[in-house]
């Protein structure tokens, strides 16, 4: 086994370890305690959390920042698609020349999302004054990720592992944390506004 | 400003220490700093400056938390701004959660991902109540508060001698000489609580809600000895000041035997009571708390009392208070029941949990040092209100109909401000 697969190895180990650790905070912290009397329906308000909540026409957000908006849409369908075909590259999967193609002109489209989006945190006064190296680090790793796996799937680089690796050590400890925190966020939103039945909207 | 020391330091840091479950340490570790918060916050919208964008509200205590607590934090904080408590940095946290922010919450909503900030600002807001960084012209209003048993200082003497005369001029509009305004009378169906500024400055909304349970022949009564129903400790995050005003109104309910308790237009107390109140006290209420907008439209709706909209020709908007409606979860009770007394309600543009905070929430009332800021986010209330075209504002709560009552003065509106308890009066047919 190559160095560098032993690396990528060692780095999912710790992003793994990393995500179940905060995973386990959050479970050991448990759900809200609230004695207040519940006036709605939490479970139906956690659902619409995550589904009429997050709609585009619910969130000034999104509709008033749609080019934004929409470019994060397929940033981060770019990201899972590349997380889901790492399993691809180390696995060492067959797909059809013309699939491959086609996926690594969708993660192409999302690299360009991706870097429009850091080209705005660095262009935009506002944004830049809002930012941190933590933001430009996670958002560099993740669209050279993208990108990387993109080319790859044309032209295979062990370069590849390294860039992979690099991710996979970042995840647990910058702000790319909020692949588990956005759920549990969602989550306690749903709690609060369901809790007091302001969600889901009535009528 | 007193000079920071390292006991203060970790009295603040305590509150970022104790998780009570997971809501906080979610809130700390979820914003992407993707800035598109800023629109939905007012005082955003008025002054146009980063600082103002609910994103700074947010870095501002999970920095500190990052600092403290997390090993980036701790070994490279230059990465993700990490920030210590000191005096620069106190200084900006009570600016930021003290005076630029009422609270209101219509970032949660619009969040891209869908962090609490209005509960990190209340976060905040308790780490410097820890500190001991209360702003003094707030925490005059609690002191108030906790020495007289109500924010204003009325004295009880005042307080009943005002109601007397109130139910002298009840008996009198409803023509019946066994009207009255029953106070400290155990065993009724109702304790009624007030907004201090009713008795002192307002008191034909207390004129009001009295005729409305003459009409409904409710059983009710009102405490002179603990009838506040604001809770400003709310607002300064003195988690013990705040715990004892919720329960002298929990105890004096318990003392009256009232089998409600019913909370006046007052936004932060009705949520101050029923929504934080029994987290306070660590335990559930055992008697209902409702609000009295929840109260008069079951009123109408049951047909308990008569109303007859044909009275009101004036066209009618609504504000709606942050903390009645968007975290309070009363949103059609009082447009039903300005359906049903107005034959000319319109919205405003945005409303119901979507609406603008009128600038006065927050405790920013109470803090005069932060006037000229919120009198200019006013202004975006004025033209809402503008566009309506309405000649008469509702709102159920004492504070933003204060904040109204300059806002109309200022931007010069020239309409009525009133709450809903005097509109619902107005429109009561007495059989």
């Amino acid at each position: 086994m190559s160095w560098y697969i032993i690396l990528t190895i060692g780095s999912v180990a710790f992003c793994l370890a990393g995500c179940l650790n905060h995973i386990y905070k959050l479970i050991r912290l448990g759900k809200p305690k609230d004695f207040s009397e519940r006036i709605g329906n939490v479970g139906s308000a956690v659902v619409y959390s995550f589904t009429g909540g997050m709609s585009p026409k619910k969130k000034e957000s999104a509709y008033l920042h749609l080019p934004t908006y929409s470019a994060g849409i397929i940033y981060h369908t770019g990201t899972f698609l590349s997380l889901g075909l790492f399993s691809y590259f180390l696995f060492d999967w067959n797909f059809n020349n013309k699939v491959l193609l086609g996926l690594s002109i969708i993660l192409l489209i999302s690299t360009l999302c991706g870097a429009g989006i850091l080209i705005k945190r660095i262009v935009k006064r506002e944004l830049r004054s809002l930012s941190n190296p933590d933001d430009y680090i996670s958002n560099i790793l993740v669209t050279a990720f993208q990108f990387i796996t993109s080319y790859s799937l044309i032209s295979f680089t062990p370069v590849y592992y390294i860039f992979v690796s690099a991710l996979f050590l970042y995840i647990p400890v910058g702000k790319l944390k909020h692949v588990i925190y956005f759920f549990a966020a969602r989550y306690h939103l749903g709690f609060f506004y369901g809790n007091r039945a302001v969600w889901p909207p009535k009528g | 400003m007193q000079k920071i020391t390292e006991n203060t330091i970790n009295k603040g840091l305590s509150v970022l220490n104790h998780f009570q479950d997971s809501r906080l340490l979610t809130q700390l570790n979820s914003c992407v700093h993707c800035g598109l918060c800023a629109e939905s916050c007012i005082y955003y919208l008025t002054n146009k400056e980063a600082r103002f964008v609910p994103v700074k509200k947010v870095d501002m205590i999970s920095s500190i938390y990052k600092r403290y607590y997390t090993f980036i934090g701790r070994h490279a904080p230059f990465l993700v701004n990490a920030l210590d408590i000191n005096d620069d940095n106190v200084a900006e946290m009570v600016d930021l959660f003290f005076g630029s922010c009422t609270m209101c919450g219509r970032c949660n909503l619009h969040c891209s991902i869908g962090i609490d900030i209005a509960y990190l600002v209340r976060t905040g807001r308790i780490m410097l109540a820890e500190m001991g960084y209360i702003p003094l012209s707030i925490q005059s209003t609690v002191d108030a508060s906790i020495n007289s048993g109500n924010n204003m200082s009325i004295t009880t003497e005042e307080f009943v001698d005002t109601i007397k005369w109130l139910e002298d001029d009840l008996k009198d509009e409803v023509n019946d000489e066994n009207a009255s305004i029953p106070l400290n009378e155990k065993d009724k169906n109702l304790l009624y609580t007030l907004n201090p500024r009713e008795p002192k400055f307002f008191p034909l909304s207390i004129s009001a809600m009295a005729k409305i349970f003459y009409a409904a022949g409710e059983s009710w009564t009102i405490s002179t000895q603990m009838y506040d129903v604001t809770n400003y400790g709310f607002f300064t995050g003195n988690k013990g000041e705040a715990t004892t005003i919720v329960k002298r109104l929990y105890d004096e309910t318990k003392n009256l035997n009232a089998k409600e308790l019913i909370l006046a237009e007052c936004g932060h107390g009705s949520c101050a009571f029923r929504w934080e109140g029994p987290n306070y006290l660590k335990h559930s209420y055992d008697f209902k708390a409702i609000t009295s907008v929840e109260l008069m439209a079951d009123y109408i709706k049951s047909g308990r009392i008569k109303v007859d909209k044909s009275r009101l020709k004036q066209r009618v908007t609504l504000h709606d208070p942050c903390n009645l409606v968007r975290n309070g979860g009363i949103v059609h009770e009082q447009r039903y029941i300005l359906n049903q007394i107005a034959s000319d309600f319109v919205e405003m543009t945005p409303h119901g949990i979507d609406n603008y905070c009128c600038g006065g929430g927050g405790g920013q009332l109470a803090m005069s040092e932060y006037n000229d800021r919120r009198m200019a986010i006013g202004e975006r209330k004025a033209d809402q209100i503008r566009k309506t075209g309405a000649q008469i504002v509702v709102s159920p709560c004492h504070n933003c109909v204060d904040q109204l009552i300059q806002i109309n003065s200022q931007y010069k509106l020239n309409v009525q401000i009133k709450t809903l308890s005097e509109m619902v009066a107005d429109a009561i047919v007495l059989d």
